[in-house]
């Protein structure tokens, strides 16, 4: 029997999954970063632990949850946290990888999720805020950064820094005083993308199937790196990782239902 | 009105507040303190209707906290009993603060300290982005969730301030005239961190499962920031689905997290998280937000708003009138056997999470 092919959120969250090795401490989000996680744990991650800012961790598995304090957040958990303790575990290193989404990213992966515009009190829209954000990209070792590419979405200049990525590239971010690696990958719908050790500046890591070098620019609003020699394609999902993905993990395709509800 | 405290010059101008004593009193640690050295020492049965609790405990201009989490464990209920009163200016605080703009329209909330808005995969609160550009709210301070729920443990510890290493580098500190990014005294290193001053609200409401007539307090689910804002507050309400003995909560003393002496009032409160989600006891409305997001709170339209919070808020007394709108003992046993499956309680076989839309026709575009 054949399995039709993943579309772009699928992919997305493949490629999620395979930024999550076994056995690590994992903080998410609500929405396709939990969705990767999960269906890392049903794959190639059985051992990993998920953490939640409400304070749920470690629950068994259930449902997709819809918010970050979902009952499904901390479904049996040995042990719930308070908020604050939460964060501090990503202070004190009991967190390995945090996956965060955004309005605005920019080349050095900082991040925007307060207002678009130039005029803080009079924006053209206002958005959520920090939430968690600010707190994951602050603290956690390695942040990986999940979302839609488009020139809008990835602009030459955020309107608002949220959350700290690279700050101004170089040794900007360790200058500053934050905690651990910042961003480590971008995965979007065009391709993952990592950041150049020295200049910290975004460059292609590899493309998805069909997606060249310059399509990846026309979607992006800042000059991105290109790798020297022939640049890698993404790894699709195989068959059987794409079926526990539409049965198992999103049976009710919330999240991976293409074009989005 | 002179201010007592040193803020962030930058922040004041940048968010264009021209008398900053305003912000005073939600980092007064000696006011609180009084505040705390006056209540009952007794043990004295506290409790009392929601309305008395509102009447006398929400004063116009107070600093408002949410608790719970979003729509979790959230005292929603005395929050529409709030609204309801007609208080006005309060200053809405929370980590996240999206219950809150429920009531700027009204001229509940007039002032927000910020840390997040929007109901996570539902979408962001257009309303509120549509009040801010309106002058509606005025925003006094943005935090992330790490740091504002620092602020609330510093007052719970009894400490002044504490350090993170949160906010630093984010634009946030140019829009929060309490925290203060400075060098690490105990480090020769350069090292920057972010103080963050202990933070007082005046008054909270408490949403808990079970609660003694004295104010001990059992939460079961995430606590998130509640331990700390009971110890914070200068005023705090428990509203609780259960009033047990006392001798029950000494039973299985470490599951109390809030002791009776920082409570002023409890509410016996049956579905007072409703419509959001009650740990162990009901799963939330996800007719409620659909409507609440998509149409309500989409910004476009203020008749929307009215026509929402008219049906969901000002035509309901009390929360038995509210229930009986989300579909009554019908629509409340589903959500109870919900609950209680994703709690991992019951036989969880076949969890039916689906629903009708209860968008009513002359709602729709």
């Amino acid at each position: 029997m054949s399995v039709a092919p993943a579309n772009p959120l699928e992919m997305l969250a493949y490629v999620v999954s395979r930024h999550i090795k076994d056995k690590q401490i994992v903080y998410v989000g609500t929405g396709l970063p939990m969705v990767g996680a999960i269906l890392a744990k049903k794959t190639h991650a059985p051992n990993i632990t998920l953490v939640y800012e409400s304070g749920g961790q470690d629950p068994i598995e259930g449902p997709m949850p819809w918010s970050v304090a979902d009952p499904v957040t901390w479904r049996k958990s040995p042990i719930t946290m308070e908020m604050a303790l939460s964060f501090a575990q990503a202070a004190n290193g009991y967190v390995d990888v945090a996956f965060q989404g955004a309005a605005q990213v920019d080349m050095y992966g900082n991040l925007n999720t307060h207002i678009i515009g130039n005029d803080f009190l009079n924006p053209k829209a206002r958005l959520t805020g920090s939430g968690g954000g600010n707190d994951l990209i602050s603290l956690t070792e390695n942040t990986v950064i999940v979302g839609l590419q488009t020139p809008e979405k990835f602009p030459a200049k955020l309107d608002f820094i949220t959350s700290p990525g690279h700050l101004y590239g170089g040794n900007s971010r360790k200058e500053a005083g934050l905690l651990g690696n910042g961003p480590v990958a971008v995965i979007t719908q065009i391709g993952v993308y990592d950041f150049e050790p020295v200049t910290k500046r975004m460059r292609i890591k590899s493309l998805h199937p069909g997606i060249t070098v310059e399509i990846a620019q026309a979607c992006t609003g800042f000059e991105l790196l290109v790798p020297e020699g022939e640049i890698p394609v993404t790894e699709t999902p195989p068959p059987d990782v794409l079926e526990v993905l539409r049965n198992e993990v999103d049976p009710q395709k919330i999240f991976i239902a293409f074009p989005p509800r | 009105m002179a201010s007592k405290f040193e803020y962030n010059q930058e922040a004041l101008k940048n968010l264009q507040i021209e008398d900053p004593s305003i912000l005073d009193r939600l980092i007064d640690g000696e006011s609180a303190r009084q505040a705390h050295l006056k209540k009952e020492r007794g043990k004295v049965d506290k409790r009392m209707s929601l309305k008395e609790a509102v009447q006398e405990f929400v004063k116009d201009g107070d600093i408002y906290a949410d608790s719970g989490f979003s729509y979790v464990r959230t005292p929603l209920q005395a929050l529409f009993e709030v609204m309801r009163q007609g208080k006005k200016n309060l200053q809405g605080i929370g980590s996240p603060n999206t219950n809150h703009s429920y009531g700027i329209h009204y001229g509940t909330f007039k002032y927000s300290h910020n840390s997040y808005l929007g109901a996570e995969m539902r979408g962001t609160d257009r309303s509120y982005s549509k009040a801010v550009k309106e002058k509606k709210v005025k925003i006094l301070s943005e935090w992330s969730h790490g740091a504002m729920a620092l602020g609330f443990k510093a007052a719970q510890l009894g400490a002044p301030y504490l350090a993170c290493k949160s906010m630093i580098a984010s634009d946030m500190v140019k829009y929060n005239p309490y925290v203060k990014v400075v060098d690490n005294p105990f480090k020769k290193e350069k090292d920057p961190v972010c103080l963050v001053p202990a933070l007082y609200p005046d008054v909270v409401f408490i949403h808990v499962q079970w609660a003694d007539k004295y104010g001990n307090a059992r939460i079961y689910g995430p606590a998130v920031n509640d331990i700390a804002l009971a110890a914070a507050c200068r005023k705090v309400i428990i509203t609780a689905e259960e009033i047990v003995p006392e001798s029950d909560l000494r039973n299985t003393t470490n599951t109390n997290v809030i002791p009776f002496m920082f409570v002023d009032a409890v509410v016996h409160l049956p579905y007072g998280a409703l419509p959001g989600n009650c740990p162990g006891y009901y799963y939330w409305s996800r007719e409620f937000w659909e409507w609440g997001i998509r149409i309500a709170l989409s910004g476009k339209d203020d008749k929307y708003l009215e026509s929402f919070w008219d049906y969901w808020v000002f035509s309901c007394k009390d929360q038995f009138d509210f229930l009986e709108k989300l579909g009554g003992v019908r629509w409340l046993n589903k959500h109870q056997v919900i609950e209680r499956a994703l709690n991992g309680t019951n036989e969880d076989d076949g969890i039916d999470l689906s629903y009708e839309s209860v968008i009513p026709k002359w709602d729709e575009e």
